[in-house]
Order: C-alpha cells, then sequence, then structure tokens
C-alpha cells in the first residue's frame, strides 16, 4: 500500500514534472508574502519588510532544489539532463565518439556473433512437451558409462516394455544425404526414425502427417517428413508440397508431412535437419557401397521414451538395468566384444531435461564453448581497455572542464554520474551497432549454402549477452576513467596547465592498459599462427597418390531414373568418351570421392583358429583402374580387376601399414578378415599397396584413423557414381571436358561434384583454415585496437609536454632527440606488452604438446594438435606487434617534434 | 531571536504532523504555529520546512490541496492522512521514550 503510495506519488511527479515547478513556486512565494505581511505588521516599511523576508527565507532555489529532493525525482531529472548533455557532447566530439562505437561495435559484434552460435549448439532449449516426463535411454559401454547410440535390436526390447513407456521411439544420428529440387541436387541431412517419434516428443506435424506403422515396414513406399525450416527455406512454405514425390538419392520418395515449427532436430545442437524418413528407409538410402547391406540393426540410434502417467524417472531406471542384465545374458558375444558396439552393465535412464546433448559430452562441450567464448572474449576485453584509455586520455583533456565544474560547486558524485552516463551512452550505441554487425554477419553466413545448416536466429538470450556486455563495459570501463578524471588538484589545473609537471611514473592505468591490449594481440596471433602451422602440417603430409592432373566428375543416375543395367551402361560410355579426352592418361569407375576414408571393426583371422579381437581399421572404396590412375605402387599381389565380381569371393587391397601391424608381415597375400558383426564376412588380402596419407588430411592431423585398406565397390553390387581420370596436362581443363561428355550423353545428368584431386584436398583443409582465419582476424582486429590505443596515448602525452618539448626545442634539442624520447616511452610499452603474451603463447604451447595426442569429449575424442614452438614465428608476430607500435606513436611524434618551439610554447 | 532554538533534524517531522493534527494548513501557518505554540523557542527554517513537507507527503503521511489562504491568496493546505495519524501515535511513543531516556541520563550524572 505505501509502496504503492510512493510509486503513484514518485510517477506523478515525474509525469506532472512542469506543473509542480509552478506548484512549488507558487507555494514559496505565497509564504514570503505572509512573511513579508507579518513584518510589515510588526512595523517595518514594506520594502524592509520583504528584504527581511527574503534573508530569513534563505535561498530560493536551494529550497526548491531540496523540496525535489525529498520527492525522490532530482535523481531522476538530473539522469534526464546528464543524458541530455552527454549526447550533446558525443554528438559534439563525433570523431572520438565513431572511433569508440566502432571499437566496441566490432568487439561486441565478434562476441554476440559468437554467443548466438553457442547458444544455438548449448543453450537453447528444444521445443517438447513436459521435457521432464520425457527420458532418454542409453545402453552402457564398457565402463558403464552411456554409449553415444543404441542398437535398433535393444530398442525393439525397451520398446516391450509398455507398463513403464507410454510411448517410445528411436532415430537415427543425422546423416547427409542428397535430393533433387529445382533441377539441382543438394545437400541435405536426414535422421532415421521410427512411427511413434513425434507422438513420444509429444508434437504436432505442422502440416499433414507423421509416417504410420505400416509406412516403417520393410518394402513399403518410401515416405519422408520435411523439416519446417527447410519446407520455408527451399519450398517457400508451399503447402502443396504434402504428397508430392521428391527425389532423394535418386529415390522417389513421397512428401506425407512438415514437421513441427521449432523442432530443429532430434540430436539438438542447433543443427536443423531436413527430412525425417522410416527406419526402413536406411537399407536403399545408404551412400556408402559398404554399409548398404548393413542391418538396420547397425544403425546408430537415439532413444527417448515417454513414462507412463505415476511411472517414477527411477522406476525406469530399474526396469532398464533390468534389461540390460537380461541382454548380457542372452548376448554374451556382444559383450565381449572390443570396439565400437563393446556393451558394458546396464542402461543409463536420464530426464531428458538433465541432458543437453549426451549425458559424457556436455561438460567437455561446455568447457570448450566456454574456451571459444574466453578468446573472444579477450578481443571484448582489449576493445574495453581500450575505451578505457580513450576515456581516460579525454578525461585528462578535460581537466580544466571538470576543475570549473568542481568550483561551481558540483560534487563529485555528480561529476562521475555524468561521466559514467557518457560512457555508458558510448557502450549501449556501440552494443547496438554490434548487434547490427552480428546480425548482418550471420544473414550473410546464413546465405552461404553449406551442407548442413545450423539455426542461428537471435532470440532473447543473444539480445539479452549483447546488452549485458554492453552495459558491464560501459560501467566498468568507464568507472575507473570517471574515478580518475574527478580527481583534480583545482588549484593547479585551473591555473595555466604550463606548469604542470610530467608525469614520470611508469606503472599508470594506462600504461597498464596498453601493456594488456598488446600482450593479448599477440596471444590471439599466436593462435593463428598455430592453427595455420596445422593446416601447413597436413598440406607437408606425404600425400602418397597423385594430385597433379588428376579430376573426378560425380553424379547420380538415380536422378534422371535410370533403371540400374541402363545406368552401368551410361557409365561405361562415359568411361570411353573420358578416356578418349586428349591428353588423359587413365580413368576409373568409383562409387563415391576418392580417398574418402570410413573408419571400420575388423577382426583379424590370426590362423590359428582363436576368435581374434576387434581392431580399428579404415576403409576406402577403390576399382579395377583406380590405383594405376591414382599411381599408388603395388607392393605384393595384385589390384582388383574384372575377376573381382559382386558375386565372387570378398577381397580386399591393404596397405603396407596394416600388413606389418595387424598380418605382422609385409606380404600379407592370402591372410583374411572380417567384420566383427558377421563372422562369415571374410575378406581375402589379394595385394598390398604402399601407404598414403587419406583424402582428408585433417583426418590424418587432427583425426588419425587406423590402418587402410581397400575394398571394391562392384563387390557391393551398387552402381558406380564417380569417374575420375589423370591427365598429362592440367587438370582444371579435365574437369570441364568430362562435365562436357556427361553432358553429351544426357543433358538431364546432374553433376554432383566436378573437381581436380587439389580441390578436394585444400577441401579438407578448409576447418584448420578457417579456424586460423578466424583468430586471425581476432588478433588483428585486436592489434588494430591495442593501435588506436597507442596512438591516443602517445598523442595524449605529445600535447601534454607539448611546452616541455617547446622549451627543449628553444634550448636547441633536435628534433630527432625528441622523437626518440617519446619513442623510447612507446617502445618500453610495447616491448613489454610483447614480451608479456609471447610468454604466454610459449606457456599455451607447452600446455597443448604436454596435452597433446586426444581429448576425450565425452562421444569420441579429438586429437588436439600439437604445436611446435617456431622461433621465427615468435618473432614474426614480435615483429608485427612492434611495427604496428612504432606506426601508432609515429604520427603524433613527429608533430611533436615539427613543432615551431614558440607554438609548442604558448600551447595550452 | 538568538534564544530561539532550530529544530533538531528529526523532530520536525514529528512536529509538522502533530501540528497538522488540529487542521489542515500551510506551510507557512505551519512554520508560525509552531513557533507560537512553543513560546518562541523554537524556529522552523524555510530551508527544512519545504522540503520537509514535501518529503511527507512522498512518504504518504500528508496530502495536500489547494485551498485559500487568510489573504484569500491560492496556497496549499496540507493534512494529515490515516497512515499520517498513526505515524504520530507511533512517533511521539518513541519521542517520549527518547526524552525520558535523556532527562534520566542527564539528571543522574
Amino acid at each position: 500500500m505505501r509502496l504503492w503510495h510512493i510509486l503513484r506519488s514518485r510517477l506523478r511527479s515525474i509525469a506532472f514534472r512542469d506543473r509542480r515547478e509552478l506548484d512549488l513556486s507558487e507555494e514559496l512565494q505565497l509564504h514570503l508574502e505572509r512573511e513579508t505581511e507579518r513584518l510589515q505588521a510588526g512595523g517595518l516599511s514594506r520594502e524592509e519588510a520583504r528584504l527581511h523576508a527574503l534573508r530569513l527565507f534563505g535561498g530560493v532555489e536551494q529550497i526548491k532544489e531540496a523540496s525535489r529532493d525529498a520527492r525522490g525525482t532530482a535523481t531522476w531529472d538530473a539522469l534526464v539532463r546528464d543524458t541530455r548533455q552527454g549526447l550533446r557532447r558525443l554528438v559534439r566530439d563525433w570523431r572520438f565518439t565513431t572511433a569508440a562505437v566502432l571499437i566496441l561495435a566490432l568487439a561486441i559484434g565478434a562476441n554476440t556473433a559468437i554467443f548466438s552460435v553457442v547458444n544455438a549448439v548449448l543453450f537453447r532449449r528444444h521445443a517438447v512437451a513436459d521435457p521432464d516426463r520425457l527420458v532418454n535411454i542409453y545402453q552402457n559401454g564398457r565402463a558403464g558409462t552411456p554409449l553415444v547410440v543404441t542398437a535398433y535390436s535393444t530398442y525393439m526390447e525397451i520398446a516391450e516394455y509398455t507398463d513403464i513407456f507410454a510411448t517410445t521411439m528411436a532415430a537415427s544420428v543425422p546423416n547427409p544425404i542428397r535430393y533433387l529440387a529445382d533441377g539441382a541436387v543438394r545437400d541435405a541431412v536426414v535422421e532415421y526414425a521410427t512411427a511413434d517419434y513425434l507422438d513420444t516428443l509429444g508434437l504436432r506435424p505442422s502440416l499433414g502427417r507423421w509416417f504410420d506403422e505400416t509406412e516403417v515396414r520393410p518394402g513399403a513406399p518410401l515416405v519422408a517428413v520435411l523439416g519446417h525450416q527447410t519446407w520455408n527455406r527451399r519450398f517457400r512454405a508451399d503447402p502443396s508440397i504434402i504428397g508430392r514425390i521428391i527425389r532423394i538419392e535418386g529415390l522417389p520418395v513421397t512428401i506425407v508431412g512438415i514437421g513441427p515449427a521449432n523442432h530443429r532436430a532430434t540430436f539438438d545442437v542447433g543443427l536443423v535437419t531436413d527430412f525425417w524418413l522410416p527406419m526402413t528407409a536406411i537399407p536403399p538410402m545408404m551412400p556408402r557401397p559398404g554399409r548398404r547391406d548393413t542391418p538396420t540393426i547397425f544403425a546408430p540410434l537415439f532413444v527417448k521414451a515417454r513414462l507412463r502417467d505415476g511411472v517414477t524417472v527411477s522406476q525406469a531406471r530399474a526396469a532398464m538395468d533390468g534389461l540390460g542384465r537380461r541382454l548380457e545374458a542372452e548376448h554374451p558375444e556382444l559383450f565381449r566384444a572390443e570396439g565400437e558396439f563393446a556393451l558394458g552393465p546396464g542402461m543409463t535412464v536420464l530426464p531428458s531435461t538433465d541432458v543437453r546433448i549426451h549425458p559424457a559430452a556436455d561438460t567437455p562441450f561446455m568447457a570448450i564453448a566456454s574456451l571459444v567464448l574466453v578468446i573472444v572474449g579477450l578481443v571484448l576485453a582489449i576493445a574495453c581497455s581500450n575505451l578505457a584509455t580513450l576515456l581516460l586520455v579525454r578525461g585528462a583533456a578535460r581537466a580544466r572542464e571538470v576543475s570549473v565544474r568542481l568550483a561551481m560547486g558540483a560534487t563529485r558524485r555528480q561529476l562521475v554520474r555524468h561521466l559514467l552516463i557518457e560512457s555508458l551512452l558510448l557502450s549501449l550505441a556501440g552494443g547496438v551497432a554490434g548487434c547490427v554487425l552480428a546480425w548482418w554477419g550471420m544473414r550473410a553466413l546464413q546465405r552461404v549454402d553449406f551442407p548442413f545448416r545450423v539455426d542461428l536466429t537471435v532470440d532473447y538470450r543473444v539480445l539479452a549477452f549483447a546488452i549485458a556486455l554492453s552495459l558491464v563495459t560501459g560501467i566498468v570501463f568507464g568507472l575507473a576513467p570517471a574515478l580518475k578524471a574527478t580527481r583534480v588538484d583545482l588549484l593547479t589545473t585551473l591555473r595555466d596547465e604550463g606548469l604542470q609537471p610530467v608525469d614520470h611514473r611508469r606503472l599508470t592505468l594506462k600504461n597498464a592498459l596498453i601493456v594488456f591490449q598488446v600482450a593479448v594481440s599477440v596471444l590471439l596471433l599466436g593462435g593463428t599462427s598455430i592453427f595455420l602451422q596445422a593446416a601447413a602440417a597436413g598440406r607437408a603430409l606425404r600425400v602418397g597418390y597423385a594430385v597433379d592432373g588428376v579430376a573426378m566428375l560425380e553424379t547420380d543416375l538415380r536422378f534422371a531414373g535410370y533403371s540400374e543395367s541402363e545406368a552401368s551402361r551410361v557409365f561405361d560410355e562415359l568411361l570411353g568418351r573420358i578416356r578418349a579426352i586428349p591428353g588423359v592418361e587413365s580413368a576409373a569407375l568409383l562409387r563415391g570421392l576418392p580417398m574418402e576414408v570410413n573408419g571400420v571393426a575388423i577382426v583379424v583371422d590370426s590362423g590359428d583358429g582363436q576368435p581374434g579381437s576387434t581392431l580399428e581399421a579404415a576403409a576406402i572404396t577403390a576399382a579395377p583402374g583406380f590405383f594405376d590412375t591414382l599411381r599408388i605402387p603395388l607392393l605384393h599381389g595384385r589390384v582388383f580387376d574384372v575377376r573381382d565380381r559382386a558375386d565372387a569371393p570378398r577381397v580386399a587391397v591393404i596397405t603396407e601399414r596394416m600388413a606389418r601391424q595387424y598380418f605382422g608381415a609385409v606380404n600379407a597375400v592370402g591372410r583374411r578378415f572380417r567384420s566383427p558383426n558377421d563372422p562369415n564376412s571374410w575378406t581375402a588380402v589379394i595385394g598390398v599397396v604402399h601407404d598414403t596419407g587419406t583424402g582428408d588430411f585433417d583426418d590424418d592431423v587432427l583425426d588419425p584413423v587406423g590402418p587402410v585398406f581397400y575394398t571394391s565397390y562392384i563387390q557391393s553390387g551398387a552402381l558406380p557414381t564417380t569417374v575420375i581420370a589423370r591427365t598429362f596436362g592440367e587438370a582444371a581443363p579435365l574437369v570441364a571436358a568430362m562435365q562436357r561428355e556427361l553432358r553429351a550423353i544426357d543433358i538431364t545428368l546432374p553433376v554432383m561434384t566436378a573437381q581436380t584431386m587439389a580441390q578436394k584436398l585444400a577441401g579438407s583443409l578448409a576447418i584448420p583454415n578457417g579456424i586460423a582465419t578466424l583468430f586471425g582476424a581476432l588478433g588483428g582486429l585486436g592489434l588494430v585496437l591495442a593501435s588506436i590505443g597507442l596512438y591516443a596515448v602517445v598523442a595524449f602525452t605529445v600535447a601534454r609536454r607539448s611546452r616541455e618539448i617547446g622549451i627543449r626545442m628553444a634550448l636547441g634539442a633536435r628534433s630527432q632527440q625528441v622523437v626518440w624520447s617519446i619513442a623510447r616511452g612507446v617502445a618500453g610499452l610495447t616491448g613489454f606488452g610483447t614480451g608479456i603474451g609471447l610468454v604466454l603463447l610459449v606457456l599455451v604451447m607447452l600446455v597443448m604438446r604436454a596435452g597433446g595426442g586426444s581429448a576425450d569429449i565425452g562421444i569420441g575424442s579429438v586429437t588436439v594438435y600439437r604445436p611446435s614452438i617456431d622461433p621465427v614465428g615468435l618473432l614474426a608476430i614480435a615483429a608485427v606487434t612492434a611495427l604496428v607500435g612504432v606506426a601508432a606513436a609515429f604520427g603524433p611524434a613527429r608533430r611533436a617534434a615539427r613543432m615551431h618551439p614558440l607554438v609548442a610554447l604558448r600551447h595550452e | 531571536m538568538s534564544d530561539q532554538t532550530d529544530v533538531l533534524q528529526g523532530t520536525l517531522d514529528l512536529l509538522i504532523m502533530r501540528t497538522l493534527a488540529l487542521e489542515p494548513m500551510h506551510g507557512w501557518a505551519i512554520a508560525q504555529r509552531i513557533q507560537q505554540t512553543s513560546d518562541e523557542l523554537l524556529r522552523v527554517q524555510q530551508g527544512s520546512l519545504y522540503p520537509a513537507l514535501h518529503r511527507l507527503e512522498h512518504q504518504g503521511w500528508i496530502k495536500a490541496e489547494w485551498g485559500a489562504s487568510e489573504n484569500n491568496r491560492r496556497a496549499r493546505f496540507y493534512s494529515l492522512t490515516k497512515a499520517g495519524r498513526k505515524q504520530v501515535e507511533a512517533e511521539l511513543e518513541k519521542w517520549e521514550r527518547l526524552s525520558t531516556g535523556v532527562n534520566l541520563l542527564l539528571q543522574r550524572t
């Protein structure tokens, strides 16, 4: 009640400010009159009485001010006044304002952009009904911790527990896929799901329906549900898409519905799923020949279930543990196996609200995200300390104004408030500009046609982040300069500034800020160099196969509606035509792209009848003519030829490394290995070839795979998709010639990939290159910011010392000496900052080397690159930093040296 | 005038409200009334009177209305609100305890 009253009174005072002012004047006026009348009655003349009353009364304005204060609106009024004044001032100093807003916009923009990615991956909540009644179920691995995925057979068992779960669903990990739309073949992400998928999540399709039980039976006509975002983006939200047939992986698929509007994917890390297909569509859709005939059982799945009313999570957990024990008793072989599918005791059941990505991966992902945020945070820190430097310099330049205000009776509190409001206005303007920058940057990024898409929409979290960032920036980095600016010695400042002693202290706030900025820039540049090193290391790897003159062309005849027999005829014709292109030395048909590795588990026949253990290996798809075209030398045995048909015994060509590591001899011809999942899948070794780097450089540098072996796509019974060819001449014209030949056969055949081997290799370096570019941009940004700060400080010092410089020059100092005396200070600061930065950088590198090898991120491990501490690189970074520092100091120092002594002496 | 005492900070609110308990009054009249009732012993500075009035109004203990003054001018008349009356009781009690305490202390030492 009282609170309400105060609030109302305050609101009214604010709303009726002008009337209140008049009322107050009138009230005081009346008082004066009554007092005058009283004194007149006491015998004074009217004039005397009025003067006396006024004297008794005291300062009318002061009373007004105090009365306003009593209403609690004074602060508000002052805020409005200060804001108005601050705005005027910032508009007047538009050069300073532009610089400051730009600095902040770049830093806040970069932070907001990165945060929106982190937000999409880690924070944005899944749109699921009653998320606490939804549980995630994981099969446990050997260590008793949840595996990443669960087998289909286990899902079927889980779905039997209808007394615990109302509904149970499974969805595959996201798979890359290609589909035809608007005459172009596009990359997309697909999930294979069960019929209960949407009911379990408690969601409804935004249009049409989900696929039903009859459509998830093997052999049923293919149907798909289109993701809502893809529907909007690719199909312009056209409702007539329902019932239409589109070609996915060349196969006709009927669209039966559109997914829920705010549901992006099962595995919600911001990636957008384009299509949901029934689980039974996996075999026909599998693009990899080796996996085409893989039973659905081994499709990696996520399993979620909705608890029945009244069932608790711990009851579900107990039931699932029982299931885990039963499975262990029924399938002991699965629990003995090693590698990818090594099962362990029990199952893990967690409410979906407790899991973001995967129970074991959430913490490492958070850590990675925090690291990324810390790195961009460093840029923000530079920008903020820069703003603080600028404000300090500006504050010192305004010392006279401040002292006049103090002399006129302003309190220090009022002044600090005034200055703080100015810096807040600056940082808010910077924040707004930063948001615009981030929004613009992300729009540009979204327009790029990546094979996958991250949902980067700016939501309230991103906006709140940006606003909080600007406010904190404004307050924290405006406060110190404001406090410093108001701590002035009134007398000295008000007198002519000329005699003010020069500040020779080394440890000032300004200097510390500059040193900090330089050090962080060096650190960021160091990050750039580490990733450039990683990329260069990838490039420098021994490739081991032909790159120059090699070109590839990938198509998919299913998109043009060819039957299998027609398709193989078309490919034979295409191969013949390409071989006939002048300059082509060798060409071969292939499925998929050359040298792409596929990690697999194998069991090696030890020859003594003992069941071998499961080993990691990597398969590459090859074909007859493949080794010749890519010039991979054969060491023993033979390579694939016409004998290795689909109905012939399975054979493989292995690498030297695999022969040595898994068979104990380089000549392993005649030995055999199999898949751990199928005891009858023996594959015989027919040849051993020289080791190569694999197709993906980053697989080697950042993510090494097991020893490599080659299989022929023909033996998997699949059709070819690609022609590879090698020419005497340049590869680029060959790519064009190959496309011409394809079009000559049938103009409707889609070109899925047409590139040179060199381009493919460059593409595989995209990630380290991209990260290096990001770091380089951040480091460059930091350096530019730091140089602005240096420039400001030097310019300010010169201005402060102009009188001293004038005296020196009048006494005969030469301009070089003047420049030197200024440069010395800058060199000291830059050198100190660079030194600190380099020490930190070497520490980071040492930590990376020590922890090098691999880092577990819960759902697998990533290999951490081990940087070499390269003195030349470190020197280069130091040199760049020093150069930038000197360049920043040069302008103002030169100006000082050129000053005419007389002008300098008169300079205020 | 030299034997007049400026009203103690903090007791002014109580004096104003006690005065207003009799009848609604405008600012000048309040000052006069306090001065007269205290046999000219207490003097209210205008510099503290008006801020105090506005503060009390802001806190909801007194309210102001425009009315005609003795010399037929527009004047702001202040009166106690319901909450104000309760506040006067509480303040009086507090004041009595305080003055008794102070008196006792001064007499016994």
